[in-house]
């Protein structure tokens, strides 16, 4: 323990007035006893005394002055230009002088902006729209819409005279128009292709039940499908571990006994979802059986010129292209409407069917060899997985991250030395 | 009197007079700055008037964060510095600076003997302190250094001068007639050369 209540530093400090108040109270009541310290004083105020011995000499003011004055000169003409020039384009637009940080700011702002929009155009998926080719068509004032691209007309084909007929076109009101063409002979196997009398509706359900007795439920279901005359379009049965089997089935079940099956099917265990929809197909199968009419007339106009008509043989050979083009779309079309009339007869019932699980005692458990080669191969499987995402990353990525990273490289590197410059 | 930074400030907002002001205040200090570092009286002129054409150019970008006799000094420190590094790669030039010292008195040839000897470090802390009168705190900004590291070296640095010039006062007439800190005129003792600056 030092006999001095002050450091010999502080004693410095105190003589050079850096002390703080109270030490430098404690420092000068201590200097007025301690001879020591008055010695330690006295030879620091010596120090500095003799330092002011090396005075320099003065100065060629004139010369620092000049170089000086000169650069200010220079100053001022440059800013009574520059405030001319300010003054005259903002008073022309009457625009207040703004401050630089606020320039700075939108700049920054504007630049940061243009590089989110790049970024978002390289970098978010693009949404995939898939084409769609619609083909419009007006059949006798009904609206049809198709994706079929519809086959040219050859191009040797001749023009034909056949006799008029008269072609019959079905219309929404389902009454008859006539394409002004006169004639008989325009009636070809309507059966099937009449109208419907009121609307033809899909009907769609879906039913989701929860059991305890899963093939007793099954089988109960099955039974209720048979005695409707419905039947299963799609059955899938999955039975995971660690939970309860579950039924995935797409039911077919006449459209009159839809409501008398479901409710059969629900007593067969808890219900957790029902639904029901139904979309109107009406105009859909009219207009089908509208095209489907037309083609037939058509096909038949082209069987009977080719029967009574002689001609060229490419004319003959023309005829029959476009008779055979025109039975193609007849067939499709037949099988289109043929589809349309069984889901209208036939409502589609998606019932699944959920096990209540009730978990097991595993008899034998899984051992550690076998837990740990599992483990092995999944991480190898992540290693593998994640290095081939590492790869595809950077060459989806990496020619953009590059230039991105090049470019702000440079300019980073520019505001650094600027910085450094203007602080130096 | 008006503070060296509303000068500054007004200057910036373009007075003139201002400028004139500080100037007036700061060229005479900065001038024996650069002269008691530097061994050519000619370039202590020219790196002064540097130091305020430096003021000039950053003008625009000043603020009034530190005192302005921190940012004159923090300036010219800066120069001094660049100028021993052009004096490094240039040695031949070093012998054609012979400074002009034909007044000085043989006290102050012994105080610059004592100031080569020392630690180019601790020589700076005492110079600034004893010739510019700054004060601990502005030092220790200039320098990067702690405040207390400031008043550990000035002490040492002062008692290290008081070492060396007990003995230059006792054998009073062997010093040589001319001779600068830093220069090899001195011949009664050896000065520390310029390499162990920073």
């Amino acid at each position: 323990m030092s006999k001095h209540p002050i450091a010999e530093e502080e004693l410095m400090a105190y003589l050079d007035g850096e002390l703080s108040l109270d030490r430098a109270a404690t420092a000068a009541e201590h200097l007025k006893k301690c001879r020591e310290c008055q010695s330690v004083a006295g030879d620091l105020q010596s120090v500095s005394r003799r330092l002011m011995a090396w005075q320099v000499e003065p100065s060629e003011d004139s010369r620092i002055t000049r170089g000086v004055t000169a650069v200010l000169d220079e100053r001022a003409q440059k800013i009574d230009a520059a405030n001319v020039g300010r003054r005259g384009w903002r008073d022309a637009l009457k625009m207040p002088r703004l401050p630089r940080w606020v320039w700075g700011s939108g700049i920054g702002v504007a630049s940061l902006a243009v590089l989110l929009l790049i970024l978002g155009v390289f970098f978010f998926p693009r949404a995939q729209y898939a084409p769609t080719q619609l083909a419009q068509q007006r059949i006798g004032g009904l609206l049809v819409e198709t994706h079929k691209t519809v086959a040219p007309q050859p191009a040797g084909l001749p023009e034909l005279k056949e006799p008029e007929a008269g072609v019959t076109i079905v219309t929404k009101s389902g009454t008859d128009e006539q394409d002004g063409r006169t004639g008989g002979g325009g009636e070809h196997e309507r059966g099937s292709s009449t109208v419907p009398a009121g609307p033809m509706i899909v009907r769609t359900a879906g039913l989701t039940l929860t059991t305890k007795e899963f093939d007793k439920t099954r089988t109960g279901l099955e039974e209720i499908l048979k005695r409707h005359g419905g039947y299963v379009g799609q059955l899938n049965v999955t039975a995971p571990s660690g939970s309860g089997r579950t039924l995935n089935a797409t039911l077919r079940v006449p459209a009159d006994q839809l409501d008398a099956t479901m409710a059969e099917l629900k007593k067969l265990g808890r219900v957790d979802v029902e639904s029901q929809s139904g979309e109107e197909v009406t105009q859909q199968y009219v207009d089908l059986v509208a095209r489907l009419a037309n083609a037939r007339n058509s096909e038949q106009r082209l069987t009977e010129i080719l029967r009574h008509r002689t001609g060229e043989l490419s004319d003959v050979l023309a005829v029959e292209v476009e008779i055979e083009r025109v039975r193609g779309e007849i067939e499709q079309m037949e099988a289109e409407r043929k589809n349309l009339a069984h889901q209208v007869d036939f409502a589609t019932l998606n019932a699944t069917l959920t096990e209540e699980y009730e978990n097991q005692l595993q008899a034998v458990p899984v051992s550690t060899f076998t837990r740990i080669r599992n483990a092995a191969v999944d991480g190898y499987s992540t290693v593998t997985g994640s290095v081939v995402s590492l790869v595809l990353f950077l060459f989806s990525y990496g020619p953009v991250l590059l230039l991105w990273g090049g470019l702000l490289f440079f300019a980073v590197r520019i505001a650094w030395r600027r910085w450094r410059r203007r602080n130096a | 009197m008006v503070s060296d930074e509303a000068l500054m400030l007004e200057f910036q907002r373009g007075s003139r007079e201002a400028f004139e002001e500080l100037f007036a205040r700061y060229c005479g200090p900065l001038y024996g700055f650069f002269r008691r570092r530097l061994e050519s009286q000619e370039r202590a002129e020219d790196l002064a008037q540097e130091t305020f054409l430096a003021v000039i150019r950053a003008t625009a970008r000043y603020e009034p964060r530190a005192l302005v006799r921190t940012y004159l000094y923090g300036i010219a420190l800066k120069l001094v510095a660049a100028e021993r590094r052009k004096q490094k790669n240039t040695p031949a030039n070093q012998s054609d600076a012979e400074p002009t010292t034909d007044d000085a008195t043989e006290e102050a040839l012994w105080v610059r003997q004592a100031l080569g000897k020392l630690d180019a470090g601790e020589r700076e802390i005492l110079m600034l302190r004893e010739y510019e009168q700054l004060s601990y705190s502005e030092i220790a900004e200039l320098l990067c250094l702690p405040v207390n590291t400031v008043r550990s070296r000035l002490f040492r640095s002062r008692m290290a001068l008081k070492g060396y010039l007990e003995p230059e006062m006792k054998s009073h007439g062997a010093v040589a007639t001319s001779g600068a800190m830093g220069n090899t005129a001195v011949r009664t003792a050896e000065v520390r050369p310029e390499k162990d600056e920073e």
